[in-house]
């Protein structure tokens, strides 16, 4: 199977959505770049947001070295124009590397601009939130990279008087009502943390931080090249490493002429899939621990490990498959295993559906619940929700459906169906993973049918990457819109430039803090649960509650009577 | 004099046999989640190559464990109010033991005897709660002040369904003593009751011991280990010797309140471990089919309960008391 362009589609975007652009340059796979003036952006975005209602994907920065800093906005237009995403580039100075702002436009750039500040040392000016994102905020020091201040004495000195204080709280008021869950906590195994003011048990204003993970692997793939970058994207996440090496082997078909054999893009499903599968389930479980059902857990995971069985047999791993290639895959599913495999599913997804409807009927299961962790669609489409939890706001947007990555989800070929639903609420969360996961049974069962049945070569040699190409790859992860942004070399052709990922945790946890207000303290860790944060994958986020300056705003004292008027029994 | 001299053997021999029983019930509970969990649990019988390692069983795993924590490094913090934290774990256990001797054994009555004791038997197992809240309160952390808070909240309404179900039970024998409650008769009256307040009794007993769905205060993925989240060494060991006391003379309670006369001869003694294991049985089942409430749905769950079955049993009681 070849993937191509709609051939007018960069015409289209000229015509059609912005006229004003620079420079019009048409990727693989409806990927247009328009070029701008970094003074346009910020009207670029006001007109694709307000009017078109795109949605941003991700914001970033490149570092061209002499040439200067490349900030990209990523909008996603698939529901506009079939698997349109309009890459928008700015050149920025090196000198002064300043650029407006459009966090105060679509809320969820925020996260994004200050990580490139910090990553990349540009100023997006106007930051509504300009704290750190990765380095403890009372770090005193700017940034080591990008342009530093001649005559810079590097001070390492911390006092208390410079404390970081969350929320904004005194020290003393900080002592009685400030429960610091994390960084290392029973409740969420990895780490974060997440600043929760209680009075009584209520909770009455959360903040957020992460920072305890950076391990620098973009930068990694960057030293690495293609071939061993599909094994490093793997290591993003243990849970949801087939959907990283798909969406980064997506993102590396793009940058060439790519041919892959159909027998492939099913394994690829299968695999996908399976993961689906084997990360909802552990969801599940990890939702029924928080809750304190010991049962749920165990019964869930025992479920699970049969999945990672399937697995295991499958690709000889059960956690990091290795079986990503650039044109294919590298093992094949022999006929025999297929079968056994497909016997195993359905039998599986007759358990599964029981003991899962157990779960969502159970009285108590249901109480702890329903009404926690309200997030309605308005909320959900400005915080930049993705994935179930998006979906479970009643917002039907699946990477799957809109975007399809590099693999078999035509449903000509495959039947399954986006599951919404409209419980806004942990309880609509967890329906949503319980049917998506019947869903992907069904899906793995039909490629396991194929596969019995069929015989064929599962990749095909790639060709050279070209010098300076880009992509972007898109993915469903279980837990939601997984993008990878590459920019190819100008030297080598077998090296990356650039590597970005914005994983779906990064968003997802991003609207935790409103969430979490007005909820029971007993509810916090189920609210954070709720949102399946990968921290492994995400870690870069911060997050206030009180947007002050954004358009859809709520003053402190409404939010907080909004959400207590929700949470009273 | 043969009497006197009896009542103080037993009085001594009860303790460490209480502590057993504890210990064997606490492993039932362990053993029997874990085989509803698809777990495997503390071993009876241990495989055979592991037989030199470990033992031929770890009947006494629960024992075992409270008995490292004698060994390890006890903690105070220093914000604390150190007296309180460090006595209220020797206080609550004083007063779990002190309970047990006024509850009646087969083939020892104790102190079961005694005018009014089953008053004194039921403040002497209030009071050892009482002090399992005081000492986390004088701790001085967060998450053992938010524990103890919903202990105090779980307490005031479990202790009411306990309060409802015994004395219902004492207005229908007409008794306060434990021992007369116990060597009674049945009849059809008292087995009604012993149905309906037996029923309050077991849900006031989840609240006390933190069964799922209230353990609450122990939640530990929202509040660390709640009270106990400052407590470690002998001091946590102490905390939950007494959660062993208090497992047996609750169940012992139990027994001999509702299912007289089992605790009263020793002939009675393969039917009271039969009835201990089914009670520690239907604990366990609640544990494992249960997730663990928010604090308001439990109190909510309680009142529910607790009110309408305590009130069902005084007119039972009433009724027993008027026409029998």
């Amino acid at each position: 199977m070849k993937f191509g362009s709609t051939p007018d589609i960069a015409e289209y975007v000229r015509k059609e959505i912005y006229p004003d652009g620079l420079e019009y340059v048409l990727l693989r796979e409806n990927r247009v770049v328009v070029k701008v003036n970094p003074g346009d952006l910020a009207k670029v975005a006001e007109l694709f947001v307000k009017k078109f209602e795109a949605r941003l994907i991700h914001a970033t920065a490149v570092d061209l070295e002499l040439k200067g800093f490349e900030v990209l906005h990523i909008y996603d237009f698939s529901k506009l124009k079939d698997r349109l995403v309009v890459v928008v580039k700015a050149l920025v100075d090196k000198d002064s590397p300043e650029f407006p702002s459009i966090a105060n436009i679509t809320w969820q750039a925020t996260w994004a601009e200050r990580e490139m500040k910090e990553l990349l040392g540009v100023k997006p000016s106007g930051m509504p939130d300009p704290r750190h994102q990765f380095l403890p905020h009372e770090w005193p020091n700017p940034v080591e990279s990008g342009s530093i201040p001649e005559g810079y004495k590097f001070d390492g000195s911390s006092t208390t008087k410079e404390m970081y204080l969350p929320l904004r709280m005194p020290i003393e008021e900080a002592y009685q009502t400030l429960i610091p869950i994390g960084p290392y906590h029973p409740g969420v195994i990895e780490g974060q943390i997440v600043y929760v003011k209680v009075e009584g048990e209520q909770v009455v204003a959360a903040d957020i931080k992460t920072g305890f993970h950076h391990r620098g692997i973009m930068r990694l793939i960057e030293q690495r090249g293609y071939n061993k970058g599909a094994f490093i994207a793997e290591r993003v996440c243990g849970i949801c490493s087939a959907a990283h090496g798909l969406a980064y082997i997506t993102c590396t078909e793009n940058l060439y002429e790519a041919e892959v054999p159909d027998r492939a893009l099913y394994i690829r499903t299968l695999l996908v899939e399976l993961n689906r599968m084997h990360s909802h389930l552990l969801w599940v479980g990890v939702v029924a621990d928080v809750i304190g059902w010991k049962t749920g857990f165990m019964l869930t995971w025992g479920l699970r490990e049969r999945v990672m069985d399937i697995i295991e047999a499958i690709t000889g791993n059960r956690v990091n498959y290795g079986i990503w290639r650039m044109g294919g895959v590298s093992r094949d599913v022999p006929q025999e295993l297929a079968e056994k495999a497909k016997r195993t599913v359905d039998d599986l997804k007759e358990e599964c559906a029981k003991l899962l409807m157990l779960v969502a009927d159970h009285p108590v299961v249901k109480s702890r619940l329903i009404g926690v962790g309200p997030l309605t669609k308005a909320q959900a489409y400005d915080g930049g929700a993705v994935g179930p939890v998006a979906r479970a706001s009643n917002w039907k947007i699946d990477v799957r459906a809109d975007n399809p990555p590099h693999a078999i989800y035509d449903p000509k070929v495959i039947s399954w169906e986006v599951i919404t639903d409209d419980h806004c609420d942990t309880f609509g969360r967890t329906l949503v993973r319980v049917k998506e996961l019947l869903v992907s049974c069904g899906i793995v069962s039909q490629c396991l049918e194929y596969l019995a049945k069929t015989t064929g070569e599962v990749r095909i040699k790639p060709k050279t990457v070209p010098l300076g190409a880009e992509a972007v790859g898109l993915n469903e992860a279980p837990r939601g819109e997984l993008a990878y942004y590459i920019r190819a070399s100008d030297k080598d052709s077998s090296l990356p430039h650039t590597i970005r990922i914005r994983t779906p945790s990064y968003r997802n946890n991003a609207i935790i803090p409103l969430m979490l207000v007005g909820s029971n303290l007993a509810d916090v860790p189920v609210v954070m649960g709720s949102t399946d944060q990968c921290l492994a994958c995400t870690d870069r986020l911060e997050i206030i509650n009180e947007r002050d300056g954004s358009r859809k705003s709520l003053t402190w004292d409404q939010l907080v009577n909004l959400s207590r008027r929700v949470s009273r029994w | 004099m043969v009497d006197l001299i009896y009542t103080v053997v037993s009085l001594i021999v009860i303790v460490p046999l209480a502590l057993f029983l504890g210990v064997i019930y606490s492993y039932l509970l362990r053993k029997l989640s874990a085989r509803f969990q698809w777990r495997v649990g503390p071993m009876f019988r241990m495989y055979g190559d592991l037989k030199p390692l470990l033992g031929t069983t770890r009947l006494l795993q629960p024992l075992y464990d409270i008995l490292k924590l004698y060994g390890k490094e006890t903690v105070v913090p220093d914000v604390s109010r150190r007296r309180l934290f460090v006595y209220s774990p020797y206080l609550s256990l004083i007063f779990a033991v002190a309970a047990i001797f006024f509850i009646p054994f087969p083939g020892m009555p104790l102190l079961s005897g005694v005018p009014y004791s089953l008053i004194i038997a039921s403040y002497l197992l209030i009071a050892s709660i009482l002090f399992t809240i005081l000492g986390p309160v004088a701790s001085g952390s967060p998450w053992a002040a938010i524990g103890a808070r919903r202990e105090v909240e779980l307490f005031l309404v479990s202790e009411l369904g306990f309060v409802l179900s015994v004395f219902a039970v004492a207005i229908a024998r007409q008794s306060l003593v434990i021992w007369d409650i116990s060597s009674g008769g049945q009849s059809v009256y008292f087995a009604l009751l012993t149905v309906t307040a037996g029923a309050l009794m077991l849900v006031a007993m989840l609240g006390k011991l933190h069964i799922k769905p209230f353990d609450m205060p122990e939640a530990e993925a929202e509040i660390v280990a709640g009270p106990y989240t400052e407590y470690s060494g002998k001091l946590l060991g102490t905390y939950y010797l007494t959660k062993v006391f208090l497992l047996y003379g609750l169940v012992a309670l139990f027994i001999s309140l509702f299912l007289p006369p089992i605790a009263t001869d020793v002939l009675w003694l393969p039917l009271y471990i039969v009835a201990a294991v089914v009670l520690v049985f239907l604990l366990t089942a609640v544990q494992v089919l249960n997730p663990r409430y928010r604090i308001r749905n439990a109190i909510n769950w309680y009142l529910k309960v607790a009110i309408p079955l305590g009130v069902l049993n005084f007119v039972i009681a009433l009724a027993i008391w008027l026409v029998v």
